[in-house]
């Protein structure tokens, strides 16, 4: 293995990776803005230069390659490469790029989306110039639309070719091109082929500048102003990593947060804008109970005690309907509590999208759907015949939250039972039904584990508070099924649910939450 | 569709057998953008949409890239120009010796600045790039001709004679 000495560091490579890469794996800052680990190397920036010992001129760090020399060529009798990445000629090096690319640049960072995580005002501030010599008049150009969601500043930008490769090779739909040369070289679209394909958000995250904007987030807040929690996208059964920025317990916007076993560093503009969706829904906000045609609102302790006698009444008689949108944790303790689960509400499908490079959509646009399967048995999905010629008279629902019309089958099936229990966010149909509603958490306020449909089981952390009187789902359950139980078998919190789960079932022992962190870990 | 909404026409190589060749002649396709460009040029008079898309198929690539290749160059037209391309080489040897009076000239002449196109669609007055031919300047090229050490007096009569 090659010896590499870079400033006071020796390091032992692999030969072939790049001085960049090198760096960047031992802590070592060298800045870069056209290198990008997901996009093929181009070295067109030139942020990353360093200097090597024997070479005459400064080289790019992200395309000058480390290997074995000779013995009889080594530096000092023993480095295969000297590399210094904090000379003076390389600190005046990097000030005189940052001046180029600043020359036309509007500095109108105060009203720029991207100030406060942007790598422009990143590395100016760590070594660039305060002054630049420009005294010419700025090219100035309108803003445009690239895409119907993403807009392009074109006094920002850099000309570091990430989107367009991101395109190329990513997306594979290469609707992005720089355009003209040189002075008048600008990043643009065919005005009949323009950015609109599924991953076109992504191009937003990966530009180090603020050239490319989101529509959705333009001009809605600062960037410092916002929470940043790790989460886990749950709109279709990949399940990438994301992250949520929120203010308030309002969210502003998802990025996609780097796994490599899931979903690389992208995410699909389903799952990207698909937290709107909660914005609009009609939360419920209070246990109740039926009265009549309208419903009373209940404390927690009466409605807690409430199901659980109507549970006990009737156990034999009553059913759960588990949730693939649901954590393994309330699909489970649902399943504990019924003698039988049966099934799950219409599942919700699309189709399956890939690209290129292995991204992909699942057509299965729930979060859990493996996990339900995993642990709640064998289920059907057309349960509603199955209730009809059963003599079940009781049904506790987990429901998903997707405002479905009820159908006359679904009718009937209610107006058989002696009561209905809906565990819901959302003030659906289905809950407006209900005899005794219980209010759980929204999608992003959820805690628990969901399996993706390759089997990795990832580590849902709540990003928002919950909202009025709600609770945790698996909490009311955990709740109902204390109140049926002697209380050395209570449980006390999401730890004992998640081991007693893996005591029944083998391939989810020995998880913890600790265990899973923010990459997620793969079933056995 | 164009952007207008009307529909947009095929483009189609009158010279079929010739595009035929130019193609066969890359084991990758995508090769065969720049000749192709160039066969349709001469056909059209300037890129079209319509050749952008014809183009991108033959390749099999993203017509967002044939136009990439398109826009980098400057022989390459993306509008309509003149019948005859009047091309003053604006570089040192020819902005020495006189270049920029061909250009008033033609200019005074025809009623044409730079870029522009005469009314009757004869002539369009260009400045380019240097044409690589600094020992014989000023260099005019008017189609695919080179022109070289013309005083302005020849450089009018070569202009009268262009029918
Ligand atoms: S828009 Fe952003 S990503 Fe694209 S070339 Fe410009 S700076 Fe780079
Ligand atoms: S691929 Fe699936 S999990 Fe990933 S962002 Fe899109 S919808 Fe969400
Ligand atoms: S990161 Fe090396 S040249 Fe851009």
């Amino acid at each position: 293995m090659p010896l590499l000495k870079i400033d006071d560091k020796e390091i032992q490579v692999e030969s072939g990776t790049t001085i960049l890469e090198t760096a960047i794996a031992s802590g070592i800052e060298i800045p870069y803005y056209c290198y990008h680990p997901a996009l093929e190397v181009v070295g067109s920036c030139r942020m990353c230069l360093v200097q090597v010992e024997g070479m005459s001129k400064l080289q790019v760090s992200c395309n000058t390659f480390i290997g074995e020399v000779h013995p009889d060529r080594k530096v000092n009798g023993k480095y295969d490469m000297v590399v210094y990445t904090q000379n003076e000629l390389v600190v005046k090096e990097r000030k005189n790029i940052l001046e180029f690319l600043l020359l036309n640049h509007p500095l109108d960072c105060p009203v720029c989306d991207q100030a406060g995580e942007c790598y422009l005002q990143d590395y100016s501030f760590k070594f660039g110039n305060a002054h630049s010599r420009f005294e010419e008049e700025k090219r100035v150009r309108p803003n445009e639309y690239l895409g119907s969601q993403i807009v392009i500043n074109h006094n920002r930008c850099i000309l570091c070719s990430r989107c367009v490769r991101f395109t190329q090779e990513i997306s594979g739909t290469s609707e992005l091109f720089v355009e003209a040369r040189g002075y008048n070289s600008k990043i643009a679209a065919l005005e009949d082929k323009p950015l609109d394909n599924l991953l076109a958000g992504n191009v937003a995250d990966i530009c180090p500048v603020g050239a490319l904007l989101s529509t959705d987030y333009i001009h809605k807040n600062r960037i410092w102003n916002l929470e940043q929690k790790p989460s886990i996208c749950q709109d279709c059964s990949v399940g990438c990593n994301v992250d949520v920025f929120s203010q308030q317990d309002q969210i502003f916007r998802l990025t996609a947060r780097e796994n490599q076993d899931v979903n690389g560093y992208f995410m699909c503009d389903i799952g990207r804008y698909g937290f709107h969706r909660f914005e609009k829904i009609e939360r419920i906000s209070h246990p109740m109970v039926r009265n009549g045609k309208s419903f009373n609102v209940l404390d927690w302790d009466e409605a807690i005690k409430k199901t659980a006698d109507l549970i006990e009444k009737s156990k034999e008689k009553t059913a759960g309907i588990v949730s693939p949108f649901h954590t393994n944790e309330s699909n489970y303790l649902l399943g504990l509590l019924m003698k039988e689960t049966l099934g799950y509400l219409p599942p919700i499908t699309g189709e399956e999208i890939t690209f290129p490079t292995k991204f992909r959509i699942s057509a299965d646009r729930s979060p859990n759907l493996r996990g339900v399967n995993d642990i709640c048995g064998d289920l059907v999905k057309d349960f509603t015949s199955i209730i009809k010629t059963r003599d079940i008279r009781g049904l506790y629902i987990l429901d998903d939250g997707v405002d479905r019309k009820l159908d006359d089958s679904w009718k009937d099936i209610l107006a058989k039972m002696d009561f209905v229990i809906v565990q819901s966010y959302a003030m659906t149909e289905l809950a407006k039904s209900a005899h005794i509603v219980l209010p759980g958490l929204a999608p992003f306020e959820r805690e628990g584990t969901i399996t993706n449909d390759k089997g990795r089981i990832q580590w849902l952390r709540p990003s928002l508070a919950t909202k009025g009187d709600s609770k945790p789902d698996w909490e009311i359950l955990m709740l109902v099924r204390n109140a049926l139980h002697k209380e050395s078998e209570y449980f006390a919190d999401l730890g004992e649910v998640i081991k007693k789960m893996g005591d029944q079932f083998p391939n989810y022992s020995g998880i913890s939450l600790f265990k899973i962190g923010t990459q997620g870990m793969a079933l056995t | 569709m164009n952007s207008n909404g009307t529909p947009k026409q095929k483009f189609i190589f009158t010279d079929s057998g010739r595009m035929e060749k130019i193609l066969s002649q890359y084991p990758d396709k995508r090769s065969a953008t720049l000749p192709l460009l160039h066969l349709a040029q001469t056909q059209e008079g300037f890129i079209t949409g319509a050749i952008i898309d014809a183009v991108a198929q033959y390749t099999e690539i993203h017509p967002a890239e044939v136009m990439d290749c398109v826009s980098f160059y400057t022989m390459f037209f993306r509008r309509p120009l003149g019948t005859n391309k009047l091309q003053v080489c604006q570089t040192l040897s020819c902005s020495l010796n006189g270049a920029d009076d061909f250009v008033d000239h033609i200019t005074q002449k025809y009623g044409t600045k730079p870029g522009e196109t005469t009314s009757d669609g004869k002539f369009t007055l260009l400045k380019v790039e240097c044409l690589g031919s600094c020992g014989t300047a000023p260099v005019i090229q008017i189609n695919n001709d080179y022109h070289e050490g013309l005083s302005i007096n020849e450089l009018d009569k070569l202009l009268d004679s262009i029918p």
